[in-house]
């Protein structure tokens, strides 16, 4: 039916954002050293309320981390002499792979500005893939009952959360042009029998660099974000 | 053990921070709690002993659960030791977790409650649960409520601090305020996406209103755009609603009606729900894949003849808070996937609160769905929008006795859809027609919805 919304108000969609800092440094992050700063922000929102949120988009060289209630069977190699560092750390989830070709995105944010739900975020963290996924063309899925993002069946979309009085660190990670054959070496999340997939293979070609845009847009619509482009970690060693 | 999440009804303990015997300063994480993929710290309310564990690293507890016990004074700890049952041994496969220091100020506690024994329970003393399982408003001092209850509240002088959100997750609500100050409540919105009310929970509905109605019971319970003796204008939208409806009155409509069973239907939503599937997108998508197998009832009446739309566009019809209705459009309701549909409806209503829908995205409907249910409304029939062919009524979903085949009585859930058609071009036959198979999609072919 026609109605005619001619009159109607419109508002700006940044009307009520909060500013954030957006760090995206261009050489691929030691999972360590973005654990560091992750935490080092944490305590810095802690400790004073005024502090702004903050978002980091990096890759990692290649590395394994285990969530802290997850289980070592998951792993296909010895944990004491792993082909790649392996990390054990506070988050939610089992084991995860990282590498190049894989962007992750760290938001510290206080869920209180949103909803403090654990949950809501994790599903928060779900649209913003999904919205990336869109831009792109493809269809991305949930499967009821477990966090992150397919296509086709093949998890491209990992996620995994850990919070401090409602401070989000770690969040999500995104296969773009990754090589999958290290997740072969793992069990990742602990899903048997599902397959990792990376977007290249829907999008042939398709570059870490063509992505990171979309995240950051769809993190800034969906957590209501402006960006404050500069490093607010002035002396990250 | 702290609800993380309004949706959480069990968490794992990930690790004890703490053993019994160790102080524990207020603010300090005591343990680690996972649910899903989401680890949370959890921290203590005040200073103490922590005496005693109950559910050790890697069990799981429902939420409200006792998983320990602090205690004020090193002397208690024996004694709570000596009366708590023993605490399962601990398991040694969680590795000690990386030192978290905290030196941050303390939030003040909830409540400060004082017993005569000083013991108290983790689940009541701990801080990670503000607001999801109780109805108090206050989550760690800060107050979640709707932009415009907060516009509201400063409007009226009302602290938010004083009153009870009935939103989700214990949001303060407009009409919250309003229910604070005494002022009339209007109904609340048709077609609420996420309405779990819209079917199931017909009971709670009702008590609630009886709630709000005994409450104050001289203020309005329906709404009203003016007071007693004035008159109001029509504000754009009305006047739209209503040149849309004087028009209906050209078309020689029909109705039919079904009823159909929902316990499948219910059985999904409980399983989907949790995946952000709201009961409208369900339904979108049930007259959707119907739709498509029945063309003439998404077809409409022109000045040329009979138009068959190229898609199936499911339009949603919702009440404006501030008067008229608006009907956004779920397109290719048939082929776009129940995840989908619920977060571009999600979408659609959050941008036609703000009145920020481009004209087709509520102006391409091909056939319109009208959900009362959230009220326990039990039938009604709807008026036929101009330029589609048939629109659906909804009503509630509720238990009744019924009989099968051989006599046999059962309870069931059941609700009744109306289906008004334009009879140049949908005959009763195919409405009726179209029913059937959509009530056989809802009883016995769910499956299909969610794939």
């Amino acid at each position: 039916m026609s109605v005619d919304i001619a009159k109607l108000v419109t508002t700006s969609p940044l009307e009520n954002s909060l500013s954030a800092f957006l760090v995206e440094p261009r050489e691929a992050v030691p999972f360590a050293k973005a654990l560091r700063w992750q935490r080092e922000w944490q305590h810095n929102m802690l400790d004073d309320s005024s502090v702004l949120q903050a978002v980091w988009l990096l890759q990692h060289p290649k590395c394994y981390t285990l969530g802290k209630g997850s289980s070592e069977s998951n792993l296909l190699f010895d944990p004491l002499n792993p082909p790649a560092p392996l990390y054990r750390i506070g988050r939610g989830g089992e084991v995860t792979h990282h590498l190049p070709g894989q962007l992750v995105a760290y938001p510290v944010l206080d869920l209180r500005n949103y909803q403090a739900d654990l949950h809501w975020y994790l599903r928060e963290l779900e649209e913003v893939l999904l919205d990336v996924l869109l831009e792109l063309g493809l269809i991305g899925e949930r499967i009821a009952g477990l966090t992150g993002i397919w296509i086709q069946r093949r998890k491209v979309g990992a996620i995994g959360v850990g919070c401090r009085r409602w401070i989000t660190q770690h969040g999500l990670a995104l296969n773009i042009d990754c090589d999958l054959d290290g997740f072969n070496s793992v069990i990742p999340c602990g899903l048997h029998g599902h397959q990792v997939g990376a977007l290249n293979h829907w999008i042939p070609g398709l570059k870490v660099s063509e992505v990171q845009p979309l995240i950051r847009m769809a993190l800034s619509k969906h957590f209501r974000l402006s960006w404050e482009f500069q490093d607010p970690i002035e002396n990250p060693e | 053990m702290p609800a993380l999440s309004s949706t959480m009804t069990e968490g794992k303990i990930v690790d004890w921070l703490k053993q019994p015997g160790d102080k524990v300063v207020r603010g300090e994480s005591v343990l680690v709690v996972e649910s899903d993929k989401a680890d949370m710290d959890v921290e203590s309310f005040q200073d103490g002993y922590l005496a005693a564990v109950l559910m050790p690293a890697g069990s799981t507890a429902p939420v409200g659960e006792t998983i320990g016990l602090i205690v004020e004074t090193e002397a208690e700890i024996a004694s709570v030791q000596s009366k708590a049952p023993p605490a399962p041994p601990q398991e040694s496969k969680v590795p000690p977790a990386p030192p978290q220091e905290s030196k941050v100020p303390v939030e003040p506690p909830l409540e400060s409650k004082k017993t005569a024994e000083s013991l108290q329970s983790l689940e009541t003393s701990f801080a990670a649960n503000p607001l999801p399982t109780s109805a108090k408003p206050i989550s760690g001092g800060r107050i979640v409520a709707s932009p415009r209850a907060r516009k509201l509240a400063s409007q009226m002088g009302v602290d938010l601090a004083t009153v009870a959100g009935s939103g989700p997750h214990g949001r303060i609500q407009a009409e919250d305020v309003k229910l604070a100050t005494g002022q009339p409540v209007s109904v609340p919105w048709v077609a609420e996406s996420d309405s779990p009310a819209s079917l199931g929970n017909l009971p709670l509905v009702t008590t609630k209103f009886n709630v709000e109605a005994s409450k104050a019971p001289e203020s309005l319970v329906g709404k009203s755009f003016g007071s007693p003796g004035e008159t109001i204008g029509f504000n754009t939208l009305q006047q739209a609603v209503n040149r849309n409806m004087e028009a209906s009155l050209n078309v020689p409509c029909f109705r039919v009606g079904y009823t159909i069973t929902t316990d499948n239907l219910d059985e999904l939503y409980k399983h989907v729900k949790p995946n952000g599937v709201t009961m409208t997108a369900l339904l979108a998508k049930a007259v959707g894949l119907t739709l498509a197998r029945h063309p003439q009832v998404n077809a409409a009446c022109s000045l040329k003849g009979m138009d068959y739309p190229s898609q199936v566009n499911v339009a949603v019809a919702v009440a404006m808070e501030d008067g008229g209705l608006i009907t956004p459009v779920l397109q290719n309701a048939d082929r776009t996937d129940l995840y989908e549909l619920s977060r571009l409806w999600r979408d659609l209503v959050k941008r036609s609160r703000s009145k920020q829908l481009q004209p087709d995205e509520y102006s391409s409907g091909t056939f319109t769905l009208s959900n009362l249910g959230m009220f326990g409304v039990d039938r009604f029939d709807a008026i036929l929008p101009p330029g589609t062919g048939a629109i659906l009524a909804v009503a509630a979903s509720r238990k009744v006795v019924v009989a099968d085949k051989n006599g046999a009585i059962s309870v069931k859930r059941q609700m009744q859809v109306n289906l008004t058609a334009d009879h140049r071009v949908v005959y009763g036959a195919d409405g009726a027609a179209f029913l059937k198979d959509f009530a056989d999609l809802i009883e016995n072919r769910t499956d299909s919805l969610a794939s």
